[in-house]
């Protein structure tokens, strides 16, 4: 299937310009600050000396600056640069991947299969990863209008504030990409299943239109993707992939004229390791969500929300910036959830829904994965609880999603002595008790406010209108008969998904839209592929669907320069 | 401060003492000084150098430094492989190379690194 008629002419489009503007680079603020063209002529184009020393900023500059010049950004320091004789040693490959995760492990394997000579460094004593699904579309069984009826959709997710060009990108590549992670994980030892269109029921179908779909599902729990990046660097090994553990990458090495030639790694001894690159460094890092100062800056709303990752300190953003890469303006897309506390099926249905202390907050047909936002605060940094009674099986039958019997909640219930299948141990919080007070105790709730709430909610109920939040009737249950039920969730950061500025070859761009040499930027360091307040789950399983499809994309792509 | 081995007044006069004088030699003894009273390897014989090295750049101790004395991570793992409810020398993040400084300390009280996400992994830790 082609996508010609969306071959780019050679200008700069809207999203680029538009980062361009108002992300955060080491010279846009200069730039808008000398008026724009006089700027860039100024410090030049291709012959920007942006190498460690920096000769753009003013001397004595030793942290970034804000968009506008106006703050001094104390995440972004100005590294000191690294001199070649605090190097141990020197090793040369054609291409760098740094990070062994979802985008990383499959971009080195895509770059060894298309002849390059391959180094992995990686900041954990193994490759790293998170999540269960990853999504492709099936173009064999997806109408064209389709597809692009699904872009439409995806671009609508992210408020159209995404890339286009990166969403088509990953809808006519995604299906070949998630089908080679799948062959070749299996190949390292994963028990990795393909379950196909089934797991994406609503979107069978997309504005009518036919749709099919590769789901790749590391799993069950608690074998997870990280598992499957771990067989998959099986394979990329066998194919010749060197990985070379604890060795976090800290600084580019970049020539005067600022392509990137390599990157410095610090072993555990803490001695440093030069890895030249000599097609490119493609930068796969993940996020930042443990910065906690850059997530501050760029994503305020999660100031108080916990973290699901260790350690993703956004090392590959400072590095990117420092060679010139540009930020996505501020107001990055984030992703929250929490599908361990109960079932993951039954976290959409439109329960009782109570806030930490025990208050009703929310029509409660919002889903799980937009309730951040209602629990931004400290006090709730996003707890809550769905509450529900013994017949549920049969009044919330007829609602979307999955109920799990009485018997299988016993599967996420930590008191309960049964053993756990399928699931993170220490991650389940459901609860049952015979009335609302003991339940409140167990689900760390204030018993008299829950009472209350759960009066109230049944007064309401009994009214058959939701005079409260505006819920529709036929969502409206009562909670009156023994044993209840209560699901207490805690949605906190699985990731964030805004990254830096790249093209449609996922190589880096500066402030004046130009290709960085020798500088690539995958998975959630990548740019482009979001834009809305939260992360859709429309395609279930797009974030590491995008992962895959991006590295191994890349990968080839960086081989073949 | 837990396990301080300057008596509590002691210490309160020392700190006194240190803010008072502020030259920067006296800051660098007042900080080894810190350094010895927060130390909780230090009671048991062992001096700063043994952990820091003799350079005046006190730069943070790699974890070798640990594993000199205290042997081989993947030896510590077998010996807590019974702690319940699941092994802290050998998870899913860190294999068993997890940093021995991300959870103890030497010189502030250690910390549970699991805690916050697994909430019902409640280690003791030393
Ligand atoms: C609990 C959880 C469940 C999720 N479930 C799903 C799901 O089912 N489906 C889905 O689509 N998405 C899911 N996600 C999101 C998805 O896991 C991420 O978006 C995806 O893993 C991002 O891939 P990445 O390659 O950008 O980063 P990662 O996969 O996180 O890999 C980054 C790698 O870089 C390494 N690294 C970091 N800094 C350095 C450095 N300086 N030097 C060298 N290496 C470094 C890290 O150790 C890590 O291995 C989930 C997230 C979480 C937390």
């Amino acid at each position: 299937m082609s996508q010609d008629h969306f071959q780019e002419d050679q200008e700069t489009d809207q999203y680029t310009k538009q980062v361009i503007e108002n992300g955060l680079s080491r010279r846009s603020f200069l730039s808008r600050a000398a008026g724009g063209a006089a700027a860039a002529g100024l410090f030049g184009l291709s012959s920007l000396p942006v190498a460690a020393a920096g000769t753009s900023e003013p001397k004595g500059l030793d942290f970034a600056k804000s968009s506008d010049g106006g703050a001094t950004l104390s995440f972004l320091p100005k590294p000191k640069p690294i001199r070649d004789r605090e190097i141990a040693e020197t090793l040369t490959f054609d291409v760098v991947v740094v990070g062994a995760g979802a985008s990383g492990v499959p971009a080195a394997l895509s770059a060894a299969e298309n002849g390059a000579k391959v180094a992995v460094i990686q900041k954990a004593p193994f490759a790293l990863s998170q999540g269960n699904t990853g999504s492709g579309v099936d173009l064999a069984t997806s109408e064209k209008a389709g597809i692009e009826a699904l872009v439409a959709r995806l671009i609508a997710d992210s408020n159209h504030r995404c890339n286009p060009k990166l969403i088509r990108q990953w809808a006519y590549n995604s299906g070949e990409a998630v089908r080679w992670v799948i062959d070749r994980a299996r190949q390292g030892g994963s028990p990795v299943v393909d379950q196909g269109s089934p797991v994406q029921r609503a979107i069978l179908k997309v504005n009518g239109y036919s749709m099919g779909y590769v789901t790749s599902f590391f799993g069950p729990k608690p074998y997870t993707t990280g598992d499957g990046m771990r067989h998959l660097a099986k394979t990329a090994e066998k194919a010749g992939v060197r990985f070379f553990y604890r060795m976090p990458a800290v600084q580019l090495v970049q020539n005067k004229a600022g392509e990137v030639l390599g990157v410095i790694a610090k072993g555990p001894n803490g001695k440093f390791t030069k890895f030249l690159a000599k097609k490119g460094v493609i930068l796969a890092t993940g996020d930042y969500q443990n910065n906690k100062a850059m997530s501050d800056y760029f994503v305020p709303d999660v100031k108080h929300l916990e973290r699901k990752q260790l350690d993703k300190t956004g090392d590959g953003f400072a590095m990117a910036y420092w060679a010139g890469g540009v930020f996505e303006p501020i107001g990055h897309t984030k992703m929250l959830h929490d599908f361990d506390a109960g079932p993951a099926s039954m976290c959409d249905m439109p329960f009782l829904a109570v806030d930490r202390k025990g208050r009703r907050f929310v029509n409660e047909t919002v889903e799980m994965s937009l309730l951040n936002n209602y629990l931004r605060d400290a006090e709730n940094a996003g707890h809550y609880s769905q509450i529900f009674d013994s017949n549920y099986m049969t009044q919330a039958a007829a609602w979307p999603g999955k109920l799990v019997p009485p018997e299988g909640l016993k599967n996420y219930m930590p008191d309960d002595p049964s053993p756990k299948k399928g699931v993170f141990e220490s991650q389940v919080n459901t609860h049952v008790a015979d009335t609302i007070e003991e339940l409140a105790v167990k689900i760390e709730a204030d018993p008299a406010t829950l009472a209350a709430t759960v009066r109230r909610y049944n007064e309401v109920v009994a009214s058959g209108k939701d005079s409260d939040f505006g819920k529709p009737a036929d969502r409206l249950i009562p909670v009156v008969k023994a044993p209840f039920y209560g699901i207490h969730r805690r949605v906190r950061v699985s990731a964030i998904c805004s990254g830096m500025l790249v093209n449609e070859n996922h190589q880096a761009l500066n402030a004046d839209g130009k290709p960085i040499k020798g500088l690539f930027l995958i998975g959630n360091l990548g740019g482009g592929f979001y834009g809305g307040v939260d992360y859709p789950l429309t395609v279930f399983g797009l974030s590491l669907g995008r992962c895959y499809t991006f590295g191994y994309l890349t990968g080839r792509h960086v081989a073949k320069l | 401060m837990k396990r301080s081995i300057v008596p509590k007044p002691a210490t309160a006069l020392l700190a006194l003492l240190l803010v008072t004088l502020s030259g920067s030699g006296l800051a660098a003894a007042g900080k080894a000084a810190k350094g010895a009273r927060t130390s909780k390897h230090a009671g048991q014989g062992i001096t700063c150098a043994q952990c820091h090295g003799k350079s005046a750049k006190k730069d943070v101790v790699p974890m070798q430094q640990c594993l000199s004395c205290h042997g081989d991570t993947k030896d510590l793992a077998v010996r807590t492989a019974k702690v319940k409810p699941t092994n802290p020398h050998e998870n899913r993040h860190f294999g068993t190379e997890a940093d021995c400084n991300r959870c103890h300390h030497e010189h502030a009280t250690s910390e549970n690194l699991c805690l916050p996400c697994h909430q019902r992994f409640g280690f003791k830790v030393p």
